[in-house]
Parts: C-alpha cells; structure tokens; sequence
C-alpha cells in the first residue's frame, strides 16, 4: 500500500501531522478521481492515462532526501546567482544561498527541511494555489512529492542576481514542488531549469510551482524544459499577485517527448501586472500542451499573453488559453496571442484562446496565426547570398526574438541555443 | 560576342504555368546601365524574379550567364554569391532580424565566408547610411518591418551598396517615391553601381531615368522585348505613351 509508504515517510522524514494528513487525503483525491474529461479543452489534446503514476513506491522510496553533506559534491554559488537548488538522481535536494541574502532574512531551503525546522509559514501556503481539487496530477504531486524547494522573500528585500533551481528526473515518477513566498516590495528573478541527465532512466515527471507574490513586488519566473525525449514533463504552475505587483512568466518548453504545462496568474489585486511568453519549440514526435490562465479578481490590471510556436518534423503542439475578468471588477486590461510556425507537412498545431468576460469595463483582444514557412522571405534572404539553412535560421530566431527579448540576457543565449540545435538536427 | 558581365538569350518564364515571358534577350558589358520599360503586366518583374532565381518563377526556355558562369544551374544563394543584386519591388518584411545582423550575414556570405571582410563592416554601414540619409536607428529595427514604402527602398539600394554586386537588378525602384526620395534613391544607385559590372533599371516611367541614365532603353510588352534604342527612347515612351508600340508591335504580328 502506497500509504504504508506515507506512513514510513512521515517517520522517517519527522512530517508533521499536518502535512501526513494532507498526503493522505491527496494520494485518496488522486486514487478516487476518474481520468480527466477529454471533452474539456484542456484535456482534449493530451491523452492523460500517460500520466497515472506507475509506480508510487519509486516515487517516495528510491531514496529519503538528506539536505546536505551526504558525500556528493556540492556545487558552489558562481558570481552571477544570488542561489542556487538542484536535486541529484537519488533525490538529494541541496540549496545555496549567499551569506548576505541569508542575513537579510532570505530562506532558500529544501522544503521538507523547512517544513521539519520551522523556517517558514509553509503550511499557510503549500497547495493553496494547487490543491489536490485542482487536478488528478496535482493531488498525485501533492501526495507523493519528494523533491521540493522553498523560496522566501521578506518585505523589502530585492534580490539582483538570478536564483537558480536545476532540475533533474529521479525514477520512473519524479514528483517535485516549488513554493515562492515572495514579501511587499520584493523582487527577485528565479529560473528554473529542467534537464535530465545522459544516464537518466525513462521516466514522468511531475513538477508543481506555487508563487505568492505580494503587494509591490516585481518577480520574474523563467522555466526552462529542455528534457530528452525520455521524460514525460507534466507541470503545473499558478500565482497569485497582489496590488501594483509586476510578474513575468516565461516558460520555454523545448524538450520531452509529450510536455504538458499548465501556467497561470491570478490578478489578485488592483493594478497588478502579469505577463505570460511561451516558446515552444517542437521536433520528431515531440507532443507539446500549453495551456494558460490570466484571472483577474481585482482592478485596473493587465495581463498580456504571448506564445510562439515552432514545429517541425512530426511534432504536434495544443495551445489552450484562457482570460477570466471576474464580476464586479473594472478597467482591466487582457491580452493573448498565440502564433505558430510550421516548418514543413507534417507538423501539426492546434490554437485555442477563450475569454470569460463576466464584467464591462475591460478591454480584452485575442488572435492565432498558424502558418507555414513564408517562401518568398527564404526568397528574400536567400537572393542576398544566405542559404537555405542560415535563411530558415533566421527567420525562426526572427519569429521568437520580440518574445525571447523579455526575459533575461544569460537565459536569451541558452534559450536561443537550444532552438539553433533543434535547426540543425537533420 | 562582346565582353559581357551578364547576358541571357531566349528567356521563357512561366508563372502558374502561364507563360508571362516569351523569349527575352539581352547582353550587358561592363559598366553599361540598361533600363526595360513597359506596361504593367508586360513581364517585366516577372523576368527579373526568374533571374533571380525565385522558384515561382521557373524558367523553362532559354540560357542566362553571370561574368561567364551559367546561371541556370545555380540557385537564388548561388546566384547572389556570383554577383547577382535584385533590388526588390516589395522588399518583405522578416520580423525579429535586424537589419545590421541580416547585411552582416549577408556580406559575410557573398564573400564566401570570408569574415575578414566585416572588419570596416560597421563603418561602412554608418556611411551608407549616412549617404542615403537613413537614420542610424534603422540598423537595430527588424528588416521592413513597419517602415514606410520609401525606407524600404532605400534600404534595398543601402543593400545593393554594401553586397557590391556584379550585377544588379532594380525591379521599380522608384514606384511609390516621392522627389526627394527619388533624388536620394538615385544618388544611391549611381553611387553603388559597379563601374565594371551591369546595371539593369526595370520601370514603368522615364522619370528615374533623368537621375539614373542609361546607355540602353528596351521596351517590354506581351512578355517579349519590342523595341531597342538609347536614352531617347525612354523620352518618346515619356512624350508619345506606348500606343504608338502596340500598333506597331500589332501589325509586326499580323505581317
């Protein structure tokens, strides 16, 4: 019995009761619900029995995490980051932090250790913006999960450098968890990079993201998934910003056989700012679904969503997104755009954006575009002497550079490296 | 047969499979401005994108030589790697390429990748700029995109002046310019035409022809080459129209 497994994990990890009983009743909403409703749109392109977690055991057992000092070599903090949090094949979970940023109150920790020390308000925010309601996998992760890391900003404190989390799958389930707790007038940008490694074994990985981001603070997330088409990506990410709060999101999804992400903001608070960019880049059998939600709750907000798509070989990609300005509320702002590129036959790309507009006073636009290489810019650059390879490199850097613009020089390079190697395949 | 930089003789071109040009030929010596008037729809852009090498424009007749080397066998890169410059009638918009990254490639690339030649690159492009009074800022702005039907022109010339063609093709530059745009689009033509290679002016007016002159003026109609004459041509289409022409040409068929 998969709950034996919590048992022993509460025993050995010293969990509380708070968060074995959330376990508890997680694992029963995973193993009670039925399958996800392919009639809904954010289902209906991704078949979600590839998601059931195989084997439960492997997902808590393969190792308990030791925070630190177990013999592995311990990677140190370069010049640009403010912190660092990686996890190794065995579920170790290690975190850096500068010294500085230690005696301003920062915590950057594992978040079992957290929760076991005391170090933060954990219980008052784990699973609040994803619940074990949320979803089938959401309440699998909040069940199951071993790897987790902890992120809190006190009021006031701007953190410059980038905090970086590595990411890598630990077994055929990897459940992992992220929680921000980000305090007035913080700021701070995190990037979180998922990666496995050459002698990774076929596997899913289930990666939930919480960001509490309050009143006056300026956040920036940027995932990276560049995972081997071994692992089957599911990751589901919400904020929820106060007032005045400026938040980026960027999710790059580039690797992985089938990669489902779900992201979203809550505008939680008058004139909240919230931006969402996704590039997506797609080949041989790559499956990508990306869904999107900006909800606004409050007033005076803006949210503008940008995702860029480009597949080619036989990739497939859904694009599902949603903008919901609640009753009552006034003058916000909402955004969304979705293009695609598909640069040859067989590539295949679904675009869906819905609105919710239950007030008034909004100003809300949406569009798709799908299309094909356009031959007569090949034409273009190729009668200037660039070749055929070097014209479609162009244009494809062309298509996600406004997008890639936004986020940060050093993950622009990687970003765009990543995409220049997917070109050259073949 | 003369010394020619660029000749081509019985040129077919189909479009859609509609055949729009019908046997064209011509031969362009070194230092030699060549201009093709005619009507709209007279083939006239339609040879010049085959020549090109545009694939929706096949050639299905006829043979094209560049400084002696068969152009047929070589596509649009090649093409332009041999010293090819087509100056486009709509120049494209390509989003998220800056101009300064898209001539840097380009240059790098008609010299064969020779990256040596990109030492006065920057220079280069500021001066041509300056010349063709292009704002510096142009150079970080996406190729096209967003600017007025003037700018492109004159970044097409811009180009035409930094790749240093051997020959090159002006597909009606000088539609949608105004004077003062013309006057400058002008001055960069004469200033970036190879005095030892060719240029070939396509248009419907005689106007650029008071800036840019040719040595030679041939009139285009129905996808065939009608007429042949020096500059005063150009004045007579000008004065007289081409009604005169198509009677001609009209009776020259009948006979």
């Amino acid at each position: 019995m998969i709950t034996d497994t919590i048992d022993f994990r509460k025993t050995a990890k010293n969990e509380p009761e708070w968060l074995y009983k959330l376990r508890r009743d997680s694992w029963s909403a995973y193993h009670d619900s039925p399958l996800p409703d392919r009639v809904v749109h954010l289902w209906r392109y991704t078949p979600p029995e590839q998601f059931l977690i195989n084997d439960p055991h492997d997902a808590m057992t393969a190792a308990i995490p030791m925070p630190k000092g177990n013999g592995h070599k311990i990677k140190t903090l370069t010049e640009v980051q403010a912190a660092l949090g990686y996890n190794l094949s065995d579920m170790t979970t290690l975190t850096q932090l500068t010294p500085e940023l230690s005696e301003q109150g920062v915590r950057f920790l594992d978040l079992a250790t957290a929760i076991e020390t005391g170090a933060g308000p954990v219980q008052e925010y784990l699973g609040k913006l994803i619940s074990s309601d949320f979803g089938k996998f959401e309440a699998a992760n909040m069940a199951l999960w071993n790897i987790g890391f902890y992120l809190y900003i006190p009021d006031n404190v701007v953190i410059e450098k980038p905090i970086y989390l590595n990411r890598i799958p630990t077994g055929t389930n990897t459940m992992t968890r992220l929680l921000v707790v980000a305090g007035k007038n913080s700021q701070a940008t995190l990037i979180d990079n998922y990666r496995d490694q050459a002698e990774s074994a076929a596997g899913q990985f289930n990666s939930i993201i919480e960001i509490f981001a309050d009143d006056h603070s300026r956040l920036r997330y940027v995932g990276l998934q560049d995972f081997s088409e071994k692992i089957t990506g599911y990751i589901t990410q919400r904020s929820r910003i106060g007032n005045q709060t400026d938040l980026l999101t960027v999710q790059s999804i580039l690797g992985g056989t089938v990669s489902k992400v779900n992201t979203g903001t809550i505008l939680d608070g008058r004139g909240g700012n919230s931006r969402i960019y996704g590039l997506l880049f797609g080949d041989n059998n790559q499956h990508f679904d990306l869904h999107t939600l900006h909800n606004h709750r409050s007033h005076e907000a803006y949210s503008n969503i940008d995702v860029k798509v480009v597949l080619k070989d036989k990739a497939t990609s859904a694009y599902t997104g949603l903008i919901r300005i609640e009753e009552k509320t006034v003058n916000n702002e909402a955004y969304q755009e979705n293009r695609n590129l598909l640069l040859n036959h067989g590539p295949k790309a679904e675009s869906i954006p819905e609105l919710e507009i239950l007030s008034d006073e909004v100003r809300c636009t949406h569009g798709a575009t799908m299309g094909p290489l356009d031959p007569d810019m090949i034409f273009y650059l190729k009668s200037r002497g660039i070749d055929y390879k070097q014209a479609v490199r162009m244009i494809v850097s062309g298509f996600f550079e406004p997008t890639l613009k936004n986020i940060p020089d050093d993950l622009h390079d990687a970003v765009n490296g990543i995409i220049l190697d997917k070109l050259e395949k073949h | 047969m003369k010394n020619t930089i660029f000749a081509f003789k019985n040129i077919h071109v189909q479009v859609e499979s509609k055949e729009v040009v019908r046997g064209v030929s011509l031969e362009i010596g070194p230092g030699e401005k060549h201009a093709i008037m005619g009507k709209n729809g007279s083939g006239k852009s339609s040879l010049a994108n085959a020549l090109a090498g545009h694939p929706a424009y096949e050639i299905t007749k006829g043979e094209a030589y560049i400084n002696g080397q068969n152009l047929l066998e070589m596509d649009a890169t090649e093409r332009a790697r041999a010293g090819l410059f087509l100056a486009f009638q709509y120049p494209l918009a390509i989003p998220g390429v800056t101009v300064a990254n898209f001539l840097r490639s380009a240059v790098r690339a008609r010299n064969g990748g020779d990256e040596s030649v990109l030492k006065t690159f920057r220079k280069d492009l500021m001066e041509m700029f300056a010349f063709l009074e292009i704002d510096k800022s142009f150079a970080a702005r996406y190729i096209n995109d967003g600017f007025s039907g003037g700018e492109k022109k004159r970044l097409e010339i811009l180009q035409m002046a930094m790749l240093k063609p051997k020959m090159a093709i002006l597909d009606e530059t000088d539609s949608g310019l105004d004077i003062d745009a013309l006057k400058i689009v002008s001055k960069g033509i004469n200033q970036a035409s190879p005095s030892d290679g060719g240029v070939l002016l396509i248009t419907h007016y005689q106007r650029l022809l008071n800036y840019v002159k040719p040595d030679y003026v041939h009139v285009m109609m129905d996808g065939r080459i009608v007429q042949s004459g020096g500059p005063e041509l150009a004045l007579k289409l000008e004065d007289q129209g081409y009604d005169w022409l198509e009677s001609k040409n009209a009776r020259a068929v009948e006979v």
